[in-house]
């Protein structure tokens, strides 16, 4: 199905026991991923530990992964929200259970910088679309849990949601079409 | 479950996120492999949600990675890869890489190319566009100009229209001006242009005599070479004054600086 060509040699030695495929794939996905686990923990120290784990993961579950269900970058994105998901309620029975002081000097110290900035296409959507997309793409959300941080209706927030996918897909459609239409004028002027 | 339920309910989204339950999950995957349609919706749903991953992508530090490195080599117990086939792929990427940056490079520069081009084309297109906005409003303006001349010409050239002069008086010796009187459409037009310019505060009048009385024919401003008057029946003669700006509702008399009999 919705597999990607370039990745499946990778995939299939990976597969195979190969370790430098998986650091190819580290290559190529790791900072989309990355991007997505430093959201979602706001701490460089986890985040990098949750990476970590999360091509572990990938490494010790290839043979569970079917290229004919989708992308490796979709396969490799849900093992890093649960990843993360699991790391962080670990994290937060430590702090329970521990020198709260401690924890609050790291958060002081990781709120230097600020990992919630969006960037891409997503930026041209209105306020509320690009919240409904971060809270389930870059926090690792489900709709339940969004839709009562955005304080709107379940349903109104999964109208949020399509709409915002809509436009995106209308954007990157149109991007892709003025690539199109430039390599044709490029290649019809010779 | 089916088709209609997944597209409605936003299942898609949630089934590619990792949000559904493990039987949603499963029947979502079944119903995905067999509708053609579906999953081609999936297919773009994945590619625009892997987009914006890469368009939000930040870079792991190189630590990760060494860290990712020990993890295995301890796990495994043998070498991660041997340094010659390292070097070796990493070379291989690096040519790899260069050629796609110079490729990138390269369409960069036409994109931009054509981008300039465009850009300047829509600039011309802009300015000629402006230009005949111009010169469709001058020749607006010269049709009015042309249609009021010809009206004015044919009520001067109107064989019905009687020229009167009205020489100046004592007042103002070299003053002239032109009355045509048409007593069949009963009109009356003036050419001031032989009157001497006035001050700000001052502007000459004229009248019409009907039985000693003097009735109010109109302000003759000089900068206008025909001023069209109000036509007045039965007049004996016609009379310029000198009155304060704004014209006067009675003529001040001892400034009658011309007259005519009709």
């Amino acid at each position: 199905m919705a597999k990607l060509a370039e990745d499946i040699p990778h995939i299939k030695k990976l597969q195979a026991g190969d370790k430098g495929a998986l650091y190819e794939l580290y290559t190529k996905y790791s900072a989309a991923l990355y991007g997505v686990i430093i959201r979602m923990c706001r701490e460089e120290n986890l985040a990098q530990e949750v990476l970590q784990d999360t091509f572990l993961k990938i490494w010790k579950q290839i043979h569970t992964y079917d290229p004919e269900k989708g992308r490796f970058y979709t396969w490799a994105y849900r093992i890093a929200r649960n990843t993360t998901l699991n790391a962080l309620r670990k994290n937060n029975d430590l702090i329970q259970k521990e020198d709260l002081s401690v924890y609050k000097d790291m958060e002081a110290e990781e709120e230097e910088r600020d990992y919630s900035q969006i960037n891409g296409m997503l930026r041209n959507l209105e306020p509320h679309h690009q919240k409904a997309i971060d809270l389930v793409y870059f926090k690792g959300m489900t709709h339940r849990e969004a839709h009562e941080e955005m304080g709107v209706p379940l349903g109104t927030f999964k109208s949020y949601v399509q709409q915002a996918l809509r436009q995106l897909r209308t954007a990157y459609g149109k991007e892709i079409f003025m690539l199109l239409f430039f390599i044709k004028l490029w290649f019809g002027n010779g | 479950m089916d088709r209609q339920r997944i597209l409605d309910d936003g299942l898609l989204t949630s089934y590619l996120l990792g949000t559904l339950s493990a039987e949603q999950h499963n029947e979502v995957s079944r119903i995905l492999g067999e509708d053609k349609e579906l999953q081609e919706q999936y297919q773009l749903l994945e590619a625009d949600f892997e987009r914006l991953a890469m368009e939000n992508a930040i870079a792991p530090p190189p630590a990760a990675l060494s860290g990712l490195k020990n993890q295995l080599e301890s796990e495994s117990g043998s070498p991660v890869i041997p340094i010659s086939s390292a070097n070796k792929n990493f070379t291989i990427l690096r040519s790899r890489l260069l050629v796609a940056a110079s490729l990138a490079a390269l369409f960069a520069l036409g994109t931009f190319w054509f981008y300039s081009r465009w850009q300047n084309t829509l600039g011309d297109l802009e300015e000629l566009r402006l230009q005949t906005a111009n010169l469709q409003n001058q020749m607006n303006s010269l049709e009015g100009n042309l249609t009021l001349t010809t009206q004015q010409f044919q009520k001067l050239t109107n064989p019905d229209v009687i020229p009167m002069v009205l020489e100046g008086n004592d007042l103002l010796p070299n003053s002239r001006a032109v009355a045509y009187i048409n007593p069949v459409s009963k009109e009356v037009v003036v050419n001031p242009i032989g009157l001497p310019p006035l001050g700000p505060d001052q502007t000459y009048q004229m009248w019409a005599d009907v039985e000693g009385v003097m009735i109010n024919m109109g302000l003759v401003p000089t900068d206008e070479a025909f001023v069209e008057l109000t036509f007045i029946d039965h007049a004996e003669s016609l009379n310029i004054t000198i009155e304060p700006a704004g014209g006067n509702d009675h003529p001040t008399v001892e400034n009658l600086i011309s007259s005519v009999l009709l």
